[in-house]
């Protein structure tokens, strides 16, 4: 087996090796992510044909499905995260972790709002107390959690772990929001999409669909890596590596 | 010169166990105060809703139960205040005994403390909102298994916060999606007491939860508090 990725990676989480990195992948995730979100933008609110049943107003699915796919994501890297830093206490991992956090919330939170929209024309109100609607509210509280623990600390670093250490008990609720439409019949209708076997959705429809996953991963992928270098930079203050670049940004 | 014996594991329980229970007992005007506070939050429902037996009777259980954990949540941020203060807790994360086991015991006396007056006085609450008789034995079971429920989670998030200068409304935050699973559980068996079906099954799976959080969550909590407590 190739032995240069094990250690690829482990250079890739020191410090300034990943914000190095992440400072040159960043602005081509941020572009790609702008370009493929207005394909799927035109793909989704120009190409695609009215649903027979909803009309237009299906066409929030193209915001709606791809954040709440997101708010589950993120959370999954969330915990990841947290967890690979609890354990070998790898200090990007916090940062990772903790950057995640107000990103997934965001997501979380666009989740609720479109969907609230999206059910105030379908079902006639905005908020019914069915269970993916609940326990996505759920998970904006677990997110929000997360974030006011780790703010309440002085110490930053402390404060990651312990909010890592909540991340990971409110895991149990990622797997609950993702079958709660099989398991509980309520109002909110079933997934449509299906990773393996064929998808109940028309193909003019998915492709709009998935490019819009792509751009909103993205996004997620620039928009991480953005504030995982400043929380960096900020956490790594002292060290010679920053106070380098400070020096040749300050001069250029 | 004889050499220092080191205390058996039950003695050292019993040691914490006593302690906590001898401090709640000499500040009982503190234990009182969830008790106080149920009474009033409970007494308040029927002013704010009208004084109809049908309506009341019908929202008396779920009142009654999120009255009792509102109340427990008062009192939740105090449960390791003072040792942290006083530094005793620290001494228990240097002693020799499984810092896990002595959380353990803390949670149980707080739950001692805290919720069982708030389960006494649970049938006058209930009473005061006209839930029917034959569901009041089944409102007792349903708050003996969610009050330790609830005390063990919030124990792992009080054990979280230690570290930090304030907590109330954090705490609050974070014990909102832990305890939803729990309400959910104990309202649908009073749901289904009332209505004359089998309420067993929710019942069980406060059980179940409750079995799963005796074990887990001391664990959770001493590491908890090694975490946020490390500096």
């Amino acid at each position: 087996m190739a032995n240069w990725i094990p250690l690829w990676l482990h250079k890739l989480s020191s410090p300034p090796a990943f914000y190095r990195f992440a400072g040159a992948l960043r602005p081509w995730a941020i572009t790609l992510a702008l370009l493929l979100g207005l394909v799927a933008l035109y793909g989704g609110l120009v190409l695609a044909p009215p649903d027979y049943q909803q009309g237009d107003d299906y066409r929030i699915i193209f915001i709606h499905v791809p954040c709440a796919w997101m708010s589950l994501f993120i959370y999954g890297v969330m915990g990841v995260a947290a967890f690979i830093a609890l354990v070998w206490r790898i200090k990007l991992a916090e940062v990772v972790a903790m950057a995640s956090a107000p990103i997934g919330a965001c997501f979380t939170f666009i989740t609720l709002v479109t969907g609230s929209l999206w059910g105030e024309r379908m079902w006639g109100t905005w908020w019914t107390w069915d269970a993916r609607l609940t326990s996505e509210l759920v998970l904006l509280f677990l997110y929000l959690g997360v974030i006011g623990l780790y703010h309440s600390f002085e110490d930053r670093r402390q404060g990651a772990r312990t909010a890592a250490f909540l991340a990971l008990i409110g895991i149990v609720n990622v797997p609950i929001v993702h079958f709660s439409v099989n398991w509980w019949n309520t109002l909110h209708q079933g997934s449509t999409i299906r990773l393996l076997g064929p998808s109940s959705i028309a193909p003019s429809m998915i492709w709009p669909l998935l490019t819009m996953m792509a751009a909103t991963k993205l996004y997620y992928v620039a928009s991480l890596f953005g504030r995982t270098r400043t929380d960096l930079l900020a956490l790594e203050s002292g060290k010679d590596w920053v106070r380098q670049i400070a020096e040749t940004e300050g001069r250029a | 010169m004889h050499e220092l014996r080191r205390p058996s594991l039950g003695h050292a329980c019993m040691a914490v166990l006593r302690r906590d229970l001898t401090l709640a007992w000499r500040q009982r005007g503190d234990m009182l105060l969830p008790v106080l506070y149920a009474l009033i939050v409970t007494s308040l429902f029927p002013f704010a809703l009208g004084p109809e037996d049908a309506l009341l009777r019908r929202i008396a259980g779920g009142a009654v139960l999120v009255t009792v954990l509102l109340a427990m949540l008062l009192a939740l941020d105090a449960m390791f205040r003072s040792d942290i203060e006083d530094g005793s807790l620290e001494q228990l994360m240097l002693a020799p005994q499984p810092l896990a086991v002595m959380m353990g015991m803390k949670i149980l006396a707080h739950w001692l403390a805290t919720a069982v007056p708030l389960i006494v006085i649970a049938p006058l609450l209930a009473g005061m909102l006209h839930l029917p008789a034959p569901v009041i034995p089944v409102l007792l079971l349903a708050l003996l298994l969610a009050t330790p429920l609830l005390s063990l989670f919030g124990g792992v998030l009080v054990a979280l916060t230690a570290g930090t200068r304030r907590s109330g409304m954090l705490l609050a935050l974070m014990l909102l999606p832990l305890c939803v699973p729990v309400v959910i559980f104990a309202a649908g068996a009073l749901a289904a007491a009332q209505e004359g079906l089998p309420w067993i099954a929710p019942i069980a799976w406060l059980g179940a939860a409750l079995v799963m959080a005796v074990v887990l969550a001391p664990l959770a909590c001493a590491a908890a508090l090694r975490i946020a407590l490390d500096s």
